[in-house]
């Protein structure tokens, strides 16, 4: 059998087995069942305690008020007066309400008194809600009339936008945002997982055994390859248990506030989204494994790893906070240029591919930049390993490690 | 026929091989001999192809090393590890495997070489389970059980214990007794002495001297000549043809030239005293290895 197969299969089987691999697996699942599942469970509860209110004013009033004010709030109780003091137990005796709002007329102007845990919650735009009510009271119309009146016919209109309308938009956002997440986390584990398996050949000395056997270039290549289909594997299974975890979430936030289950049902991933997100997770993955393995294959002790992993470690987190920057501002300067960065790119593309109109030639000169770095960063990242295996003692100097990788 | 031509090795400024040559026949067991950074290690890694050299070449029956050539070479580094959390069984099938050795093969030498070096009880264990004297074991059937035509080993018997060297010393004799070409490369002479019918002493990244032993003593100019009485009259003759190394316990070491006529000697000392004892002793791989790397402890009184 191929050499780079029968590695291949040695580094998945025994990557497969480890407990990190397994138990990071779960862990992956567990947070995307309580990522999906828990708004759907807490929805009704967060809703009525973030948005339950009682009302309290004169009959006439309130009535005005109630009709504005249910667009927002859940009214549980109404009262001609507040009983005073009011105070949280007060809340707490009408279903745990958030806020108690006192309405009175005074000359000229509504007064509004709000009694609340936290005014945050019901403060907010309460102001614009019963704005009307006062312009109401101020001329004599009819609340609801002037409540059209000051709402303007609003309609958008997107010029450069591949989304039909707002809602999808923010959807697209919202796909970016948790596949930018799974990109960089998959990327860092997985290479990390190259990383700790070069260390441990390096400090366990098998290394010179292995290379003695095998071109280093195609343990590398094996090493490579299998945590990069085990990354895949991981990405699938957390897919798959978003796809099962989804609907329950979707049926348990239909008709309520929402949460991200709502806002990020997997189904909606389309086809051309997944093979960006596989083509830049694959070129990615192998840039920044092949630096963690060249990066391993210099230390002599498991003591040094952290000493090496720190610098590359370090672009992929620099790398996803740009691809944040880009999600709100996809067509910056500093977004386009990143996007045609090595190790930047994958992140930064895929963001502004996902949630914005990138002409295709960006989207394919990226693509063919990173498949350049990537092979560029696997054959420096081979001669980088193949002296570096047989490197023991101190840790070279980058001088040192230039020299070694001229030399055959 | 393992050759090694005039090869050339460096690392920035530092020569670790310089210009070396020699030449093993199948079937034929070599010691690499030389103190601590001779170059020993380099020259292995360049034999297996681990290096290339700068200049020369290397080659195994007149095939200059390559990814084909290796299948054939096996390696026990002295540096040495294993995956800890690998069996046993699984490990050396692995090492199998890489060697091009089929899934059912692999599996036959793995169960022959667990059974000779005695851990076939161990086989179902992680490695890192295992005693660091049985850690070494496996690590030697890593690099057997693919049966290479020619063998390196280097310090196959650093960190064992007389019983796991001796069970180690007898897979070597195994593997000579079946053709398998040997490189041996140890500190203890005497191991090295027994077990190679060929030698290569290095120091500095050069080449000292290379040969059979009988060679190798034959290139040597004196000889150390043990004699007793120590009387004045024998001082007085040997004085004539060497020179004094010691003397004491009754007994009297002379170094003379290797071409002198002991028969001679021998008449002429017993015509003058009652001689006891006269014993030309053939140089050691010791002090040929010591004289060789130009150690200044020859000048003691060992053969």
């Amino acid at each position: 059998m191929n050499e780079f197969l029968l590695v291949f299969g040695a580094e998945f089987a025994r990557k497969v087995r480890s407990r990190a691999f397994i138990a990071g697996t779960i862990a992956g699942i567990v947070s995307i069942g309580i990522l999906v599942l828990a708004p759907a469970l807490f929805a009704r509860t967060l809703r009525t305690s973030s948005s339950s209110v009682v009302l309290a004013g004169p009959p006439a009033l309130r009535t005005r008020a109630a009709a504005l004010l249910r667009e927002r709030y859940d009214i549980v109780a109404q009262l001609d007066a507040l009983p005073l003091p009011f105070t949280a137990a007060s809340l707490d005796r009408y279903h745990k309400a958030a806020a108690a709002i006192v309405l009175a007329q005074e000359p000229g102007r509504l007064r509004i008194d709000v009694y609340a845990r936290d005014l945050s919650q019901v403060g907010e735009g309460l102001e614009r809600t019963l704005g009307p009510l006062q312009l109401a009271l101020a001329t004599g119309a009819d609340a609801a009339g002037v409540a059209r009146l000051t709402q303007p016919d609003l309609r958008t209109h997107a010029i450069d936008s591949r989304f039909a309308d707002a809602d999808a938009a923010e959807l697209a956002h919202g796909i970016a945002f948790a596949l930018i997440f799974v990109l960089y986390l998959s990327i860092i584990i997985t290479s990390q997982s190259v990383m700790a398996s070069v260390a441990e050949e390096k400090t366990s000395r098998i290394a010179e055994l292995l290379v003695a056997t095998i071109s280093p270039v195609r343990l590398l290549a094996g090493k490579v390859m299998a945590a990069g289909t085990l990354g895949l594997a991981q990405i699938a299974i957390w897919g798959a248990a978003g796809l099962v975890l989804a609907p329950l979430g979707l049926s348990g936030v239909v008709g309520s506030a929402g949460g991200v289950g709502a806002h990020l049902p997997l189904t909606l991933i389309s086809p051309t989204t997944l093979a960006i997100f596989l083509a830049f997770f694959v070129l990615g993955f192998v840039q920044f494994a092949t630096v963690y393995a060249a990066a391993a294959s210099l230390i002599s002790r498991t003591e040094d790893l952290g000493s090496v992993a720190t610098p590359v470690i370090l672009p992929v987190v620099g790398a996803f906070f740009l691809a944040q920057y880009a999600g709100v501002a996809p067509n910056a300067p500093i977004s386009i240029i990143a996007s045609f960065v090595p190790f930047v790119s994958p992140f930064v593309m895929f963001t502004r591919s996902t949630i914005s109109n990138v002409p295709p030639f960006q989207l394919g000169l990226a693509l063919v930049i990173n498949l350049v770095a990537a092979l560029a960063c696997f054959s420096i990242a081979g001669k980088v390993y193949r002296v570096g295996l047989l490197m023991y003692g101190k840790l070279p100097s980058l001088r040192q490690v230039a020299a070694a990788v001229r030399s055959r | 026929m393992l050759n090694v031509e005039g090869v050339w090795r460096s690392f920035g400024s530092i020569d670790a091989v310089r210009d070396l040559s020699f030449a093993l026949p199948r079937g034929h067991t070599l010691g690499l001999l030389g103190p601590n950074g001779a170059g020993k290690t380099t020259t292995m890694r360049i034999v297996l192809g681990i290096y290339a050299p700068d200049r020369g070449k290397v080659s195994w029956n007149g095939a200059p090393i390559s990814a084909a050539t290796r299948k054939h070479l096996g390696y026990l580094p002295e540096e040495r590890g294993l995956y800890g959390r690998l069996r046993v069984r699984e490990q050396i099938v692995y090492f199998a495997r890489l060697h091009g050795v089929s899934a059912a093969d692999a599996g036959l030498g793995a169960r022959r070489w667990m059974a000779l070096l005695g851990i076939e009880e161990y086989a179902e264990r992680p490695c890192s389970e295992l005693s660091k004297g049985n850690q070494q074991k496996v690590q030697l059937a890593c690099s057997v059980v693919h049966q290479p035509e020619l063998l390196i080993l280097d310090e196959p018997f650093s960190g064992l214990d007389p019983v796991n060297a001796q069970i180690v010393l007898a897979a070597i004799e195994a593997l000579r007794r079946e053709g398998t070409t040997l490189v041996l490369s140890s500190h203890q002479m005497w191991q090295i002495e027994d077990s190679c019918d060929r030698f290569c002493i290095i120091a500095g990244g050069e080449l000292r001297t290379s040969g059979t032993l009988a060679e190798l003593r034959a290139a040597v100019p004196d000889r150390l000549v043990r004699i007793a009485p120590d009387l004045p009259q024998v001082r007085a003759v040997l004085d004539r043809f060497g020179r004094r190394v010691a003397n004491g316990g009754g007994h009297l070491d002379y170094r003379l030239p290797a071409g002198s006529d002991f028969a001679a000697i021998l008449r002429e000392l017993v015509a003058l005293a009652p001689i006891t004892h006269f014993e030309p002793i053939p140089p050691s791989l010791s002090s040929m290895y010591l004289r060789a790397i130009g150690s200044p402890d020859i000048e003691a009184s060992v053969p």
